[in-house]
């Protein structure tokens, strides 16, 4: 019954991979970069850009697609990078749903988080170098947390990449983007199969993450 | 260090410091009530709170002389070892020479050292604060109620250890306790500060035992050495 959904499955699955993952890795990089930028800069302004952030982290992803399409299409701004219905424009519009996400979460923690690594960094004498370096270390768990979160995001968004990609076989399909399109065809079965491949991508991707950040010891409190 | 003017205005309190000098290698109380700006104060002195006006002359001091133990320490998310040497590490100062052990060893965590420092007790807690305030040898350190949460045995060591380490690193240690026993055994002189205001300056024993202000005396009144 699965046997022309296993045939393209692969492709699919390789799609996928291929938005979803650099999609995920800049975001990070940029989420927190603005997310502590914003956090330890004080300007005239900031709480409108930390309200514009939040508003832009439950952006609905078929206005970003549509953005993105308005952008990237033949007489659109950026219409001469000739990448519309491109694995690249489905990274563009990914990065623009996820990076407000990681952003938002990294300054909320940087928020609550940082004032006190910051007067601790002091009072041991540390560099402006020392005491960004010692950000990043101490806020670590909560900058995977919000990379995890964004990956999540990425790997089931489907208004977007629909858009900007526009589902093609073999070229721009992804996951979701064919469940969708099974659905609709009324093949409940396969794509409920191809969901539970999902699924078990995101579980995979998500223990590699794990392993790559490794243990760290957790104890009471003050017991 | 010389304080002069020093005024920090808050909406609800104000500190105001018309004059306060320590000398080098002298270990000095600051006592007074609750919300008497304390740690206020300590915290302008070590650069956290920045003064609204007045001066601070820490005559040579720089930032990395400078410490701080306070009454909710922070501590890097790893073993008790590498809270212990981060100032270490910081100046790039090997910990070597059986330094951390020894502190190690005051802080009551010999052997523990691979433990996770944030699952550590309140107590042990305050004990490596101070230890690793005092491990690269300051040359000014505040200290903020940390003894308030050690029981005798581990307060009189660490009282024991500042003395040895003033006769081999002078510091200038200044010491926020309610706790009168303790500032009556470790410092030589001692500040009061009510409502944001250095009330009376003198030594342990005047101040302790000889007050002169209402005030000093109406604080003393309910407390015991």
């Amino acid at each position: 019954m699965f046997d022309a959904l296993d045939a393209g499955l692969l492709n699919i699955i390789i799609t996928t991979m291929k938005v979803t993952l650099p999609s995920s890795a800049i975001s990070a990089v940029l989420g927190t970069a603005l997310g502590l930028l914003l956090e330890g800069s004080q300007f005239y302004g900031k709480r409108i850009i930390v309200r514009i952030n939040r508003t832009l982290m439950g952006s609905p992803p078929v206005v970003v697609g549509l953005v993105c399409y308005l952008l990237f299409m033949r007489k659109g701004v950026f219409g001469f990078m000739d990448i519309l219905f491109s694995v690249k424009a489905m990274v563009v519009a990914q990065v623009m749903i996820i990076t407000p996400i990681i952003s938002g979460m990294v300054y909320s923690s940087a928020e609550r988080n940082a004032p006190n690594i910051r007067s601790f960094a002091h009072t041991m004498g540390a560099s402006a170098g020392q005491t960004r370096l010692l950000l990043i270390k101490e806020l670590k768990n909560e900058v995977y947390f919000a990379a995890i979160s964004g990956f999540g995001r990425a790997i089931s968004e489907v208004g977007a990449v629909m858009i900007v990609g526009g589902n093609i076989r073999g070229k721009t399909r992804t996951m979701t983007t064919a469940i969708t399109l099974l659905r609709n065809q009324g093949n409940y079965s396969e794509a409920i199969y191809l969901g539970c491949v999902l699924m078990a991508i995101a579980l995979c991707v998500q223990l590699v993450a794990d392993n790559l950040k490794g243990k760290e010891a957790v104890g009471d409190d003050n017991y | 260090m010389i304080i002069t003017d020093l005024e920090k205005n808050f909406s609800q309190f104000r500190l105001l410091i018309d004059r306060m000098v320590t000398k080098p290698g002298t270990i000095y109380g600051l006592i007074g009530p609750n919300g008497s700006g304390k740690t206020t104060a300590l915290k302008v002195i070590a650069g956290l709170i920045k003064a609204d006006r007045g001066k601070i002359d820490y005559e040579g001091l720089v930032k990395q002389d400078i410490t701080m133990a306070p009454r909710k320490p922070y501590f890097i998310h790893d073993s008790v070892y590498k809270n212990l040497t981060y100032p270490l590490a910081l100046r790039k100062i090997p910990p070597g020479d059986g330094l951390v052990e020894s502190f190690l060893s005051l802080a009551g965590l010999s052997g523990r050292e691979g433990q996770y420092a944030p699952s550590l007790s309140a107590g042990e807690q305050q004990k490596l604060s101070i230890a690793r305030a005092m491990i690269f040898g300051p040359k000014l350190v505040l200290v903020d109620e940390a003894f308030s949460n050690l029981d005798m045995e581990s307060s009189l060591a660490f009282e024991e250890a500042i003395k040895v380490s003033q006769k081999k690193n002078p510091a200038t240690w200044i010491v926020i306790s309610h706790q009168l026993a303790n500032i009556h055994r470790l410092c030589s002189h001692v500040f009061f500060m009510d409502e944001g205001n250095l009330v009376e300056f003198g030594e342990a024993g005047q101040i302790l035992f000889d007050p002169k202000t209402p005030k000093l005396k109406r604080y003393l009144q309910h407390l015991s050495l």
